[in-house]
């Protein structure tokens, strides 16, 4: 009986491998033979051994970007945690209106990021754009700055739109694992004495455990393979000053370089994979606590 | 429990069976051109499938693509499909349009799915192997200019690969109004250039004199292929210029001097944006922003081609009679002012088809002069054939742009770039320098890097 269960069950997981392997495995193995070519995308490709990962960390240009990349995550996840908490604990609250702030908290999120991006463009244009007509009304254009222009202020402005937009995404994890928290476990921390903070800190943190798993990995996974918004709002640019790694990717890739543009991507792959499965074992761990 | 067992099964079976049907291949595809079909679009493969089905059959009917990144000529190239479609019945033609044509282009070529006939053209491809030779094709080469033919000429084999139907000329456009108001003459060298913008700016100081949309990074590419290329191009020719980027025989090309065109052209872009002659959100205007500002008489000058004078025309009509077109200034010593004035519509035919004979059917009647003089009026560009008579702009401008050609060194594109160095790179570059992350001297070391590069 128990041998038949686990036939059935091998059986029934053959379309979900078949997917996996054709979506995943394949395009894995044979972009890491790719990666060790100098295919051009038209050419015959001709293998070269590991040349194109060392060219790699030779690049200023890729060094920049993954500067730039990860620069963006730590601005970015850390704070799409933050933001999508403190809306999580104001709509787990007793407020009036949580209805509609939710759903304004939501809908950037279904809007398409490269359409966010140029939404954002059109409002931060200096002489042009939206807030500085504003900002001219109120007698303050002179103090208007050309946000998109510096590298560090684009910087500041792609974290933020991207935390803007995707913020209302953390909130309903977060909302969802604080409705799970059963009540009592308030009720019996506050007959203990338990204050407000404290009962944050040792009842519902613990168990928003899975919440933030879920949270920090998906952040860290899209913030590190930025492509849309940045691509819409600054175009990687001024210069290369805010290219991302997925922008480098593909212009790699489109600049007749598909063979090195591969073996960045499986770069790209180890630096999304090395901090996921740190957090998830950070996570794990202080769950088991 | 057994029935839910059964379903299950069942479902499993289902799912498994449509997914392996999903990776088998169109038994009735002998085309070669969708055995590996896998990216491609939904259109795309029904068209192949009917192209193949048909062919297997009896030759009868025949689907061609056409594959453009012309946005401006969608319209008036769906209306001459048309009408050939509906001259005859054993070819159907159907265009597909690509913003990134240059780039979906290389994708299709990568998946064997090249188009039939296609308007991106690259000499890259062309070594490639990846165009026909249409030299044979006298009935298109006979009608043309022998300048444009020329311009089809690859300077490899000495043969054509493509066949442009239109000239393009690039320059710089001004507001004739504020120049007559000011006493403004066209300059033909840099020193009266910067004159003419100091005089706006001083005369006119809610005018920009020179107005760049530096967010396009095609935009500032196109500086560097008119003005320090455009030196090349006009000192030394354009088959030896072409020859020169193709070998990057650096004797000639010299992009990494400090005194040499590049550097220079660094310093007179610094300069000017630091004495207030561009528009200050350089680096984050836009095409639109600039037509705008130009069309209201907010801009006085900026450099583009003739193709955006239907955006300019359309954002103010009434601004025809205003619009004034020069020639870049000289800006190195010895040299002449030079003009674009290069081919347009350039269509090649790829290597694999299997319907030539088809392809050149639906391409005489696209070149048909009645055909060329709709496309050239709407393209708003003169005809490259000489029995096309088209009236493709007012009689001003034409007169302006007869002018500017006869005043300058006429230059063409530069068509052998390095395959991994684009212009929109070389554009990405000039906005490094104009964020203030290089000198003069450090931007041509720079782009001589990555010119280097990527020829490599």
């Amino acid at each position: 009986m128990k041998d038949n269960k686990i036939g059935m069950h091998t059986f029934m997981a053959l379309p979900a491998f078949f997917l996996y392997a054709v979506f995943f495995l394949y395009p894995l193995t044979k972009g890491i033979g790719m990666s060790l070519t100098d295919w051009d995308g038209i050419s015959a490709a001709k293998f070269i051994g590991l040349n194109n990962f060392i060219k790699f960390f030779q690049d200023k240009r890729a060094i920049n970007d993954i500067r730039t990349t990860l620069l963006f995550a730590l601005g970015s996840a850390p704070l799409l945690n933050l933001v999508g908490l403190a809306y999580a604990l104001l709509m787990d609250s007793k407020i009036k209106g949580k209805g509609i702030a939710r759903m304004i908290i939501y809908l950037p999120a279904v809007i398409s990021p490269l359409i966010m991006g140029y939404i954002w463009y059109l409002l931060l244009q200096p002489s042009r754009g939206f807030l500085y007509h504003l900002m001219e009304n109120m007698g303050q254009a002179d103090s208007f700055l050309n946000w998109t222009a510096k590298y560090s202020s684009s910087m500041l402005v792609l974290i933020l739109v991207n935390v803007w937009q995707y913020a209302g995404m953390t909130m309903v994890v977060y909302l969802a694992g604080l409705q799970a928290i059963p009540v009592e476990l308030y009720e019996a921390a506050k007959m203990d004495g338990a204050s407000g903070i404290k009962s944050f800190r040792y009842v519902t943190l613990p168990l928003l455990v899975p919440s933030i798993r879920i949270n920090v990995v998906t952040n860290i996974i899209g913030s590190l393979s930025v492509f849309d918004i940045i691509m819409s709002l600054t175009g990687g640019g001024p210069g290369y000053a805010t290219e991302s790694l997925s922008i480098y990717i593909m212009r790699m890739c489109y600049g007749s370089k598909t063979g090195y543009s591969t073996a960045v991507a499986i770069i790209m792959f180890f630096l999304i994979l090395v901090p996921v499965l740190i957090s998830m074992r950070l996570t794990r761990a202080k769950s088991l606590e | 429990m057994k029935r839910k067992k059964l379903v299950s099964v069942l479902l499993c079976v289902t799912l498994c069976v449509t997914m392996l049907l999903g990776c088998g291949s169109n038994s009735t595809d002998n085309t070669g051109n969708n055995e590996n079909g896998a990216a491609a679009s939904d259109s795309e493969a029904a068209a192949s499938a009917s192209t193949a089905s048909t062919d297997t059959a009896t030759q009868e009917h025949v689907t061609l693509k056409f594959f453009t990144g012309k946005i401006e000529t969608i319209d008036v190239i769906n209306e001459i499909i048309n009408d050939f479609n509906a001259s005859q019945d054993h070819i159907t033609v159907e265009q597909e349009y690509q913003k990134d044509a240059s780039n979906i282009i290389k994708i299709k070529f990568a998946a064997d799915q090249a188009p039939d006939i296609m308007t991106t053209y690259e000499k890259g491809f062309l070594d490639e192997g990846k165009y026909m030779d249409i030299s044979d094709q006298s009935q298109w080469w006979d009608r043309l200019t022998p300048t444009m033919k020329d311009l089809c000429t690859d300077i490899t084999s000495g043969n054509q690969y493509r066949v442009c139907t239109n000239m393009t000329m690039a320059g710089i456009f001004y507001n004739k109004d504020i120049f007559n108001e000011l006493g403004l003459e066209v300059a033909y060298t840099w020193d009266d250039f910067i004159s003419n913008l100091e005089t706006i700016k001083t005369n006119m100081p809610d005018v920009t004199p020179f107005f760049i949309f530096g967010n396009e990074a095609w935009h500032l590419g196109h500086l560097i292929e008119f003005l320090p290329q455009g030196y090349i191009k006009a000192t030394y020719g354009t088959v030896a210029a072409e020859t020169a980027f193709m070998n990057n025989d650096k004797s000639i090309l010299n992009y990494g001097a400090a005194d040499g065109a590049m550097a220079v052209f660094a310093q007179n872009l610094l300069d000017m944006q630091a004495n207030g002659l561009i528009n200050a959100d350089v680096l984050t205007a836009t095409s639109d922003n600039c037509i705008q500002d130009f069309a209201n008489g907010k801009a006085a000058m900026f450099s583009n081609g003739m193709w955006c004078l239907s955006s300019i025309l359309e954002a103010n009509p009434a601004m025809e009679s205003s619009i004034g077109f020069a020639p870049y200034p000289a800006y190195m010593e010895g040299s002449n002012a030079v003009i674009l004035s290069a081919e347009d519509s350039g269509y090649c035919i790829s290597s694999e088809t299997k319907y030539k004979d088809e392809v050149i059917e639906f391409m005489n009647f696209l070149f048909r002069a009645d055909n060329q003089k709709k496309y050239s009026e709407t393209l708003k560009a003169p005809s490259a054939f000489t029995d096309v008579e088209a009236a493709w702009a007012s009689a001003t401008i034409v007169d302006e742009v007869s002018n500017a050609l006869s005043s300058a060194t006429n230059i063409g594109f530069t068509n052998s770039k390095p395959a991994g160095f684009s212009g929109d790179d070389a554009g990405r570059l000039v906005q490094e320098l104009l964020a203030g992350n290089y000198t003069a001297a450090e931007f041509a070391e720079a782009f001589e890097y990555n010119w280097d590069e990527g020829m490599k």
